[in-house]
C-alpha cells in the first residue's frame, strides 16, 4: 500500500507539473486581451509590434547585444537577441523565414548569399553614405546584381602563420622558398596545413589560384560566372602538384593530418609554418607562441589568392518589422562603436575602415589583413554548392595517392558539371 | 599423507574455482579496458594544457586543471541543471506511461490489441530527420495558446520526448510484464482488488527491475540528445549539457576541445552514480520480491 | 491509431467506483479534476486566439479522455491513453508534416509561398538610382493619405503615391530635420517604429519624383531617410504576370513549376512552392544519379543495421551471464565500468574513435596500439570503413545490451527455473529451452526497435565517416558507408548542398515504409515465439 501512495503521489506531481506549468503561464504572462486578434509574440520568432529578433553566434552576441542597448534605449523597441550556433542559422534561416517565424535579423557568411536569393528569403539593405566606410572587398561579397544584401563586419582568409621562434623572418613569396626555410630549421616538419581525409579545398585553394585555376570564371567586375574556372590547364597543373607533393610524392601533403594533429602539432613547436586563419590566432597565444602572419607563397606562377570570407548581417525578407530592422542595421549596427564592440567580442579583421585603422598597431591583425587583400571572395553563386561536395574529396584521393591526379581532376570537373546541371 | 590429500582437495577446489569463478576476473580487466580506453584519452584532453581531441597518441603529457576551472565562466553549471530537470522529469514520465501503457496491453484482451501494439513499435520507427520543421511549427503554434508549451520551454521539450516514450519503452516493460504470472492478479482480483489496486499494489512491485531500467535508458537518452533539444531550446539559459557543449566545438575551424572534454567528464559522472545507485533494481530486484510470499 | 472498439475484459463483476470511497478514487477524482481544469483553460485560450484548429482539438480530446476514465467498458484504454495522447501530437505531427512536404516542389528556389517569392522578386528587382542622394524625410498624413516630406538641399517638398513631390515652402526646418509642414500631420517617428501597421504602409509608401514616372519614386527603409528607387519589373496580381518595364518581357505564373516563366522558357530567380503529386516518389527510383548507388546503399543499410543488433546483442548477453554470478566480488563496480561507453554524448565518442583510427600510428591510437604500427586505412577503405563502423557501433551499444539482458535475466521468474532444475534439466538445456525463449520475449521487441533505431542511425555515420569513402564510379556526392537515412540527408541539403525536401521528405516515407513493414513482419514472428510459452 505504502508503494501505491508513491506511485499515485509521483503520478500526481507529474500531472500537476503540467497543469501548473500550463495554467501558471497563462494566468501571469500571458492572459489575452478579449477579442483582439493580435498575435502572440514568441520570443524565438519575428517579434511582433516594437520589437525585433535577432540571430547571433555565441562569439558575437555580447557585441549585438552592447548594440542593441543603445537602440532600445532611443527607441523604445524590444531586442530579442537569440543564440544559436553559426552553422546553424543557414539552415534554419531557410526554412523558417517563410512560415514567418524567422528572425528579422541573422548573422551569416557571405556565401550563403546566393542561396538566400533563389529562395527568396532576404531583402537588399542600403547603406547609403556609409557605403564607403567598409572596405570594398566586404561590400563586394555581400553584392548581388550590383545590389547589396548585408551589412558585412569581418573579413578573413587563412595566412601563412609563423612561429616567430622557429622562423624570425618572413620568407619569399614561393613555396619552394618556404619550404626550404622551414626543413632549414629542422623542425619536424617544414610546414603544416590542415587537409584530413576529405580534404580541405578551403584551406588549399590559395594555392590552387597560384596555378591560375580560380574555382569559378571571373567577370570583369570581379564576381563569378558560373562556368567552373579549374577545368583547364591550372586545374590539371595544381592536381599534378598535389600528386607531387603529396604521400607518394615529397610527402608535404598529407591526408593524416587533420585539424588537431596540424594544431597540436604547431603548439608543440614541430613546425614553423601553418596556414590557418584569424580564428585560432588566440589558441596558439594561449600556447605560448609569438606569431607572426604573412601572405600565402605561390605554388604555382600567379599569386596565391585564398578565399575570402565575409561574414555580417543578413535582413529578412519577410521581416514584419522591416524598417525597425533596417534602422537597426544601418543607424545602429554599421556604426564604428558597435563594429568595434563586435569585434572586441569576436576578434576577426573588422569590415569597417575606421575599425580596423585603430587596431593599425596590431601586427596579427594587419597580416591578416594584408593575406586577405591577395584574395578573392569565396563565390556566393548558388552552384558553389555543388563544388563543396566533390571537391575537397578529390584532392583528398590525389595527395594520399588513391587516384591518379588527371583522371581523379577530370572525373570532379564531370561531377561538378553534372551536379550544377 | 592427509596433508596431500588436503592439499589435492584444495588444488582441485582452486581448479574449480579457476574454471569457474577465477577467469571472470581478467576478462573483466580486459573489457574495462576495451571499454575504457578511449575515454582515458578524452580525460587526457581534459586536464591537457594545450587541448585538441585527436592531435597527439600520448596521453597525460600535460596536466592543468585550466578547462575545469574555465568551465565556471560558462554556463555550464546552468545546463547542468536544465538537463537534470528535463532528464529527470522526462524519465518518471515515461516509467509512469510506458507501464501503464504495458500492463494495459499485457493483461486486458481487447480488439486490435496486437496491432495497436505493433503500430505503437512502428510509428517510432518514421526517421524524423527532416521533422525539425514539422516541430517547431507544432511548439510555435501550441505555444500561441499555452505559453508554457512554446518554443524554449523546458515543459515543451519534456512533451515532446515524452511524445516518444510510448514505443519501445512500453515493449521492455511488456515483456517482463508477461513474465509475471497471471495468476497473480487473478488471485488478487478474488480477493475483491479492482485493477487499479492490482496495478498500484502488485504488478508494479514486481516490475521494480524493469522499471529502473527504462528509467535509466530514458535519462541516459534526454541526457545524450541534442537534435530535439537543439530545435526547442532557444535561449543560451535554457540549453541542456548536450546542445551547449556541442556548440564548443561544433565548428569545423575552431573547437574548444578542453572546455567539452572537461563538461564530458563531469556529466557523465550523474549517469555512472544513477547507475551505480539503481543497481540494486535492475540485477536482483526479484529476489525479496513477493513471487515467493 | 487503432484502438477504435475496445472491450472491458474483466471475467469478473467489480464494484462500482462510485460506491467505493477509498482513496484511489480520490486521487482519480483529483486527478481528472486538474486534467479537465487544464482541458478547459487550453480550449478557451485558443478560443481567445482563434486558433480553432487547437480549441476543437483539446474539446474533443477533453471528452474522450472523460469518457475513457469515467466509462466502464473502457479499462485498457485508461492505462493507455496518457501515452498515446502524448504520441499523437508530437509524433504523428511531424509525419504528417513530412507527407505533405513529400507532395510538394519544396526545394532550393521553391522555398517560399508566392506571395513571399513576389516580395522578394520585387525587392531584388527595385534598385536604388546610381545618381540619388539620401534626403532627410519625415512621414507625414492628412485625413485619408500618408506621405513623405524630403528635404532636397533647402527645400521640402512634400508628396504621396497618388501626388508626386511638390515644393512645400512654408515648411519648419531644424538643420536637417523637418519639423512642420503645413497642411500636413508630421508622425513622429516613435509613432513609425512602434505602430506596425503604420511601418508596414510606410515601407510599402512609394512617392513619385515626378509625373513621369520613369524617373523613379522616393521610398524610405528606416523611415528617416529616402532616396529615389526605380523598379525593373511590374506585377499584375489579377493577371499574374510580371513585366519587364524596359524590355517589355512578360513573365506568367506557372502554378505547374511554381515560377515566373517568359515565352523563350526564361525563368524569374525566386519561385514558389507547389503541389506536385506523386512526382518525387516517381523520381527516387528513375533519377539517374542515384539509381547506381542506390542499390547498393540499401544492402549496406540492412547489413549495418543488422549486424550491428547481433553483435551488440550477443556480447552484451555473454557478458551478462558471465557476470551474473553471486561469487563474483566488485561485481557492482564492474558493472558500473562496463557501462561506460553508454555514459559518455555518442557523438563524442564518435568524434574521438574517428581521431584514433587515423591510419597513421603516429597519430592513429589504435594502430599504434594495437597493430603494430602498422600503416592501416581503417576510414579511406571500403571494407575496412564498414568494419570500422561496425566495431565502433558495438562499442557504443554493446552497454545498452548488457543492462538490458542482465535485467531480464534478473527478473526471470525463479519458481521457473526452479522446477526445471527439479526436474534435472542440465544448465545447457534450461538455458537453451527456457531461459533462451523466456528472454527473447521480453527483448524481441526491443531487438527490432534497435535494429529500427540502426537502420536511421544517421549520427554515428556522419561523425564517423561522413558516408565515404565516395563511391568512385558515380557522379553522387554518396559513399560506401552511406546508409538510407544519410543519402536523404544529402539530398535534403541540409549539408549545405542543393536542397531537395521534397525529394528528401518522399525517400523518409518509403524508408519508413520498408522498415515499417520489416519490423510488423518480424513482430509477427515473435508473436509465434510467445504462444509457444
Amino acid at each position: 500500500m505504502r508503494k501505491l501512495i508513491v506511485g499515485v503521489a509521483a503520478l500526481s506531481a507529474t500531472a500537476l507539473l503540467a497543469a501548473c506549468g500550463g495554467g501558471g503561464g497563462g494566468g501571469n504572462e500571458a492572459e489575452p486581451t478579449t477579442g483582439s486578434s493580435a498575435e502572440e509574440t514568441t520570443s524565438a520568432a519575428a517579434g511582433g509590434a516594437g520589437e525585433i529578433v535577432i540571430w547571433v553566434d555565441a562569439n558575437r552576441e555580447p557585441g549585438v547585444i552592447a548594440a542593441s542597448e543603445k537602440f532600445e534605449e532611443e527607441t523604445g523597441v524590444a531586442v530579442t537577441v537569440v543564440q544559436k550556433e553559426f552553422g546553424d542559422i543557414r539552415s534554419d534561416f531557410l526554412a523558417l523565414v517563410p512560415t514567418g517565424e524567422g528572425p528579422d535579423i541573422a548573422v551569416g557568411a557571405h556565401d550563403w548569399l546566393g542561396s538566400f536569393i533563389v529562395n527568396g528569403v532576404i531583402s537588399s539593405v542600403d547603406l547609403a553614405d556609409k557605403t564607403s566606410e567598409f572596405s570594398d572587398v566586404s561590400l563586394e561579397a555581400f553584392t548581388w546584381e550590383g545590389q547589396l544584401y548585408g551589412l558585412p563586419t569581418a573579413v578573413e582568409s587563412v595566412g601563412l602563420i609563423r612561429n616567430t621562434e622557429l622562423a624570425p623572418d618572413p620568407v619569399g613569396g614561393t613555396f619552394e622558398e618556404m619550404v626550404a626555410s622551414g626543413e632549414a630549421t629542422g623542425a619536424q616538419y617544414p610546414f603544416l596545413i590542415k587537409t584530413g581525409p576529405e580534404g580541405d579545398a578551403y584551406t588549399y585553394y590559395a594555392f590552387q589560384t597560384s596555378f591560375g585555376a580560380p574555382v569559378f570564371q571571373q567577370n570583369d567586375d570581379g564576381s563569378y560566372a558560373s562556368e567552373l574556372g579549374m577545368g583547364e590547364e591550372g586545374g590539371q597543373a595544381f592536381a599534378t602538384w598535389l600528386a607531387e607533393n603529396g604521400q607518394t610524392g615529397t610527402g608535404l601533403l598529407n591526408t593524416d593530418i587533420t585539424l588537431d594533429i596540424a594544431e597540436a602539432e604547431f603548439m608543440a613547436g614541430n613546425s614553423p609554418y601553418i596556414i590557418d586563419g584569424p580564428w585560432n590566432v588566440a589558441k596558439y597565444e594561449d600556447a605560448g607562441l609569438t606569431i607572426a602572419v604573412d601572405p600565402i607563397p605561390a605554388a604555382g606562377p600567379e599569386t596565391a589568392a585564398p578565399f575570402v570570407g565575409v561574414q555580417g548581417f543578413y535582413l529578412s525578407a519577410q521581416s514584419q518589422n522591416q524598417l525597425l530592422a533596417t534602422d537597426f542595421l544601418v543607424n545602429y549596427m554599421a556604426t564604428q562603436e558597435a563594429q568595434t564592440a563586435i569585434y572586441t567580442s569576436d576578434p576577426r579583421p573588422p569590415a569597417m575602415n575606421a575599425v580596423a585603422d585603430s587596431l593599425a598597431d596590431d601586427p596579427v591583425l594587419t597580416g591578416f589583413l594584408a593575406a586577405a587583400e591577395n584574395g578573392a571572395p569565396m563565390p556566393s553563386i548558388p552552384e558553389m554548392n555543388s563544388v563543396w561536395d566533390f571537391w575537397g574529396v578529390t584532392q583528398a584521393s590525389i595527395i594520399s595517392g588513391a587516384a591518379e591526379a588527371g583522371p581523379a581532376w577530370d572525373k570532379m570537373i564531370a561531377d561538378i558539371n553534372g551536379a550544377i546541371g | 599423507m592427509a596433508d596431500i590429500v588436503v592439499d589435492r582437495r584444495r588444488g582441485a577446489r582452486r581448479a574449480r574455482w579457476l574454471a569457474e569463478v577465477g577467469w571472470k576476473y581478467p576478462l573483466a580487466l580486459v573489457v574495462i579496458f576495451l571499454a575504457t580506453f578511449p575515454l582515458l584519452y578524452v580525460v587526457s584532453v581534459a586536464v591537457a594544457q594545450n587541448s585538441t581531441l585527436t592531435g597527439s597518441t600520448r596521453l597525460f603529457g600535460s596536466f592543468s586543471t585550466a578547462n575545469f576551472v574555465a568551465l565556471g565562466e560558462t554556463s555550464f553549471w546552468t545546463w547542468c541543471l536544465n538537463t537534470i530537470i528535463i532528464g529527470s522529469a522526462t524519465a518518471v514520465g515515461s516509467v509512469l506511461m510506458g507501464a501503464a501503457a504495458a500492463y494495459a496491453f499485457s493483461r486486458f484482451q481487447f480488439r486490435g490489441r496486437r496491432f495497436a501494439l505493433t503500430s505503437l513499435l512502428i510509428v517510432q520507427m518514421f526517421p524524423q530527420m527532416l521533422a525539425f520543421v514539422a516541430i517547431y511549427l507544432l511548439l510555435l503554434t501550441i505555444g500561441d495558446v499555452i505559453p508554457a508549451l512554446g518554443i524554449n520551454s523546458k515543459l515543451a521539450l519534456i512533451a515532446v520526448y515524452l511524445g516518444g516514450a510510448l514505443g519501445s519503452n512500453t515493449f521492455l516493460m511488456y515483456g517482463f510484464f508477461n513474465t509475471i504470472p497471471k495468476s497473480l492478479d487473478e488471485a488478487a482480483k478474488i480477493d475483491g482488488a479492482t485493477h487499479s489496486q492490482i496495478y498500484w499494489g502488485i504488478i508494479l512491485r514486481l516490475v521494480t527491475p524493469i522499471l529502473a531500467v527504462v528509467g535509466l535508458l530514458s535519462f541516459i537518452g534526454t541526457f545524450g540528445d541534442f537534435i530535439l533539444a537543439r530545435i526547442i531550446l532557444t535561449q543560451e539559459s535554457s540549453w541542456t549539457l548536450a546542445v551547449g557543449m556541442y556548440q564548443w566545438v561544433a565548428s569545423e575551424l575552431n573547437a574548444n576541445w578542453g572546455l567539452f572534454t572537461a563538461g564530458s567528464v563531469i556529466a557523465s559522472l550523474p549517469i555512472l552514480i544513477l547507475f551505480f545507485a539503481l543497481q540494486k533494481y535492475i540485477v536482483g530486484g526479484l529476489t525479496a520480491g513477493s513471487v515467493k510470499g | 491509431m487503432s484502438v477504435t472498439t475496445t472491450r472491458g475484459a474483466e471475467p469478473l463483476p467489480t464494484t462500482s467506483h462510485a460506491r467505493n470511497w477509498r482513496p484511489g478514487y480520490a486521487v482519480k477524482l483529483l486527478l481528472m479534476a486538474l486534467v479537465n481544469a487544464f482541458g478547459v483553460y487550453t480550449i478557451w485560450a485558443a478560443y481567445l486566439q482563434s486558433s480553432w484548429g487547437i480549441a476543437i482539438g483539446s474539446a474533443v480530446i477533453l471528452v474522450v479522455v472523460d469518457w475513457i476514465y469515467f466509462a466502464k467498458r473502457t479499462l485498457p484504454l485508461k492505462y493507455i491513453v496518457p501515452g498515446l495522447l502524448f504520441l499523437l501530437v508530437f509524433q504523428l505531427g511531424s509525419m504528417l508534416y513530412t507527407g505533405y512536404v513529400a507532395f510538394t516542389n519544396y526545394s532550393t528556389g521553391h522555398n517560399t509561398t508566392m506571395d513571399q517569392a513576389v516580395d522578394a522578386i520585387m525587392i531584388q528587382n527595385e534598385r536604388r538610382s546610381e545618381d540619388s542622394p539620401s534626403y532627410p524625410l519625415v512621414v507625414v498624413r492628412d485625413e485619408d493619405a500618408l506621405g513623405f516630406a524630403i528635404l532636397d538641399g533647402e527645400t521640402v517638398r512634400v508628396g504621396t503615391a497618388e501626388e508626386a513631390l511638390a515644393d512645400a515652402p512654408d515648411a519648419v526646418v531644424d538643420g536637417t530635420s523637418i519639423v512642420e509642414v503645413p497642411g500636413w500631420e508630421v508622425v513622429p517617428r516613435t509613432d513609425v517604429l512602434t505602430d506596425q501597421e503604420l511601418q508596414e504602409a510606410v515601407l510599402a509608401l512609394r512617392v513619385p519624383v515626378s509625373e513621369d514616372a520613369e524617373e523613379g519614386s522616393i521610398r524610405t527603409r528606416e523611415g528617416s531617410t529616402g532616396a529615389v528607387y526605380r523598379s525593373s519589373l511590374e506585377y499584375d496580381q489579377d493577371a499574374g504576370t510580371m513585366t519587364d518595364t524596359a524590355s517589355g518581357v512578360v513573365y506568367h505564373a506557372d502554378q505547374q513549376q511554381g515560377l515566373f516563366v517568359a515565352e523563350d522558357g526564361t525563368a524569374l530567380t525566386v519561385g514558389w512552392r507547389v503541389h506536385v503529386g506523386f512526382d518525387n516518389f516517381t523520381r527516387a527510383f528513375t533519377e539517374a544519379d542515384y539509381s547506381t548507388a542506390f542499390l547498393r546503399i540499401v544492402l549496406w543499410t540492412f547489413a549495418f543495421a543488422a549486424l550491428s543488433v547481433a553483435s551488440a546483442f550477443l556480447v552484451g548477453l555473454a557478458l551478462a551471464i558471465v557476470f551474473d554470478d553471486t561469487r563474483l566480488r566488485a561485481r557492482k563496480l564492474m558493472r558500473t565500468l562496463f557501462v561506460l561507453p553508454y555514459a559518455f554524448p555518442a557523438f563524442l565518442s564518435a568524434l574521438l574513435w574517428r581521431g584514433m583510427l587515423n591510419p597513421n600510428p603516429q597519430y592513429g591510437l589504435i594502430n599504434d596500439w594495437f597493430f603494430f604500427d602498422a600503416y592501416i586505412r581503417w576510414l579511406s577503405d571500403p571494407f575496412l570503413a564498414k568494419v570500422a563502423l561496425l566495431v565502433v557501433n558495438l562499442w557504443l551499444s554493446f552497454p545498452y545490451w548488457f543492462v538490458i539482458t542482465t535485467g531480464a535475466l534478473q527478473s526471470l521468474p525463479d519458481d521457473v527455473m526452479e522446477a526445471a532444475r527439479i526436474d534435472g534439466a542440465g544448465g545447457w538445456r534450461t538455458w537453451r529451452s527456457i531461459t533462451l525463449p523466456l528472454l527473447l520475449v521480453s527483448t524481441a521487441p526491443l531487438l527490432i526497435a534497435s535494429f529500427a533505431f540502426n537502420f536511421n542511425n544517421f549520427a554515428l555515420i556522419f561523425m564517423l565517416t561522413g558516408g565515404g569513402p565516395r563511391f568512385t564510379d558515380t557522379s553522387a556526392a554518396l559513399g560506401h558507408t552511406d546508409i538510407l537515412i544519410s543519402m536523404i540527408y544529402q539530398i535534403s541539403g541540409a549539408a549545405g548542398g542543393r536542397s531537395d525536401y521534397g525529394l528528401a521528405s518522399a525517400l523518409s516515407i518509403l524508408v519508413f515504409l520498408v522498415v515499417g513493414t520489416i519490423s510488423a513482419l518480424a513482430f509477427r514472428q515473435t508473436r509465434k515465439l510467445e504462444e509457444i510459452l
